[in-house]
């Protein structure tokens, strides 16, 4: 079960979303893949998309207005 | 969030992330005290000028409040749909297409019924292909700087570094727009019809075909989520 980190600090709204599909598409089942945002709007994107996918998605506030989205890829 | 804590631990993560240190919430009510009672000063000093300015400053600031918590972003009701399939702002976006629409049709038909004059008229304009050409570049546009012009605000409030360039080039565009208005407007704008809908479909007609034509889109948003995902 690898883990696999993604840095999209600094990145607009649909490119941590893009890079997300990307890198999942690489992945096995079972994987974690964790993206870094610190764009409102993907805290809100990216989520909403892994789970209408099928995957197990979790939100975690690290800082003030950073986030890291857990997915584990399902399928 | 409720939303973290549905997802609960779910998902084992290796140590090595799960270490990492976690900063510890900042208290921010006294600065939001502050801030609330600086809003409140403000307005009512505007009141004192004009009434109407304390109400733009109150409903701009609602506004803004709004939009940053629903996460509201004309961009992504746009995009989403080809992007990820997901239609929810797409539909969010017509409800409130739809409500503006009874409230100016409200504000219009009753100037009408009273023989005021229709406020808001030199906003009809016509239909040209420059219309589609504008939307098109504005699409490319604000799918690039990550917002449209409420949302690039809306980002700036919230710190986004990179889109106070977005807000900095979108003022020097929409300055640049303004100079040259004119000209675009004799050359382009004004080569098409103007189209006022209750001329053609009558007051209560108009209204019908407007929300017709929302409900069309609705539906059709809908069934476009259904079929990206299934």
């Amino acid at each position: 079960m690898a883990e696999y980190e993604l840095d999209c600090f600094g990145e607009a709204c649909p490119i941590p979303l893009v890079k997300a599909e990307k890198e999942l598409e690489k992945m096995n089942v079972g994987d974690i893949l964790i993206v870094a945002i610190d764009h409102s709007c993907a805290m809100k994107n990216v989520p909403e998309w892994a789970r209408k996918q099928g995957h197990n998605v979790e939100l975690d506030e690290i800082d003030d207005g950073e986030w890291e989205v857990v997915i584990e890829k399902m399928k | 969030m409720s939303e973290n804590q549905a997802a609960g631990s779910s998902i084992q993560r290796s140590s090595r992330s799960r270490t990492r240190p976690k900063k510890k919430k900042k208290n921010l009510l006294p600065q939001a005290a502050i801030l609330v009672v600086l809003v409140a000063v403000v307005g009512i000093l505007l009141a004192r000028t004009s009434a109407l300015l304390a109400v733009f400053w109150i409903t701009g600031m609602a506004f803004g409040f709004i939009l940053q918590r629903s996460r509201f972003c004309f961009t992504a009701s746009l995009r989403d749909p080809s992007l990820t399939g997901s239609t929810t702002l797409t539909r969010a976006v017509l409800i409130a297409f739809a409500l503006t629409s009874l409230g100016f049709w409200a504000i219009k038909y009753g100037a009408h019924l009273n023989g005021l004059p229709i406020p808001g008229q030199s906003y009809v304009v016509p239909i040209s292909l420059a219309t589609a050409v504008g939307a098109f570049m504005f699409g490319i546009g604000m799918v690039i700087a990550g917002g449209c012009a409420s949302g690039t605000l809306m980002r700036v409030g919230e710190g986004f570094i990179m889109q106070v360039l977005s807000l900095l080039f979108f003022i020097i565009g929409s300055l640049w727009g303004a100079h040259d208005y004119g000209w675009w407007k004799l050359n382009f704008m004004l080569d098409g019809k103007a189209i006022f809908m209750p001329d053609i479909f009558g007051w209560i007609g108009a209204i019908i075909v407007q929300l017709l034509i929302i409900g069309c889109l609705f539906v059709a948003a809908a069934k476009w989520e259904e079929k990206k995902n299934s």
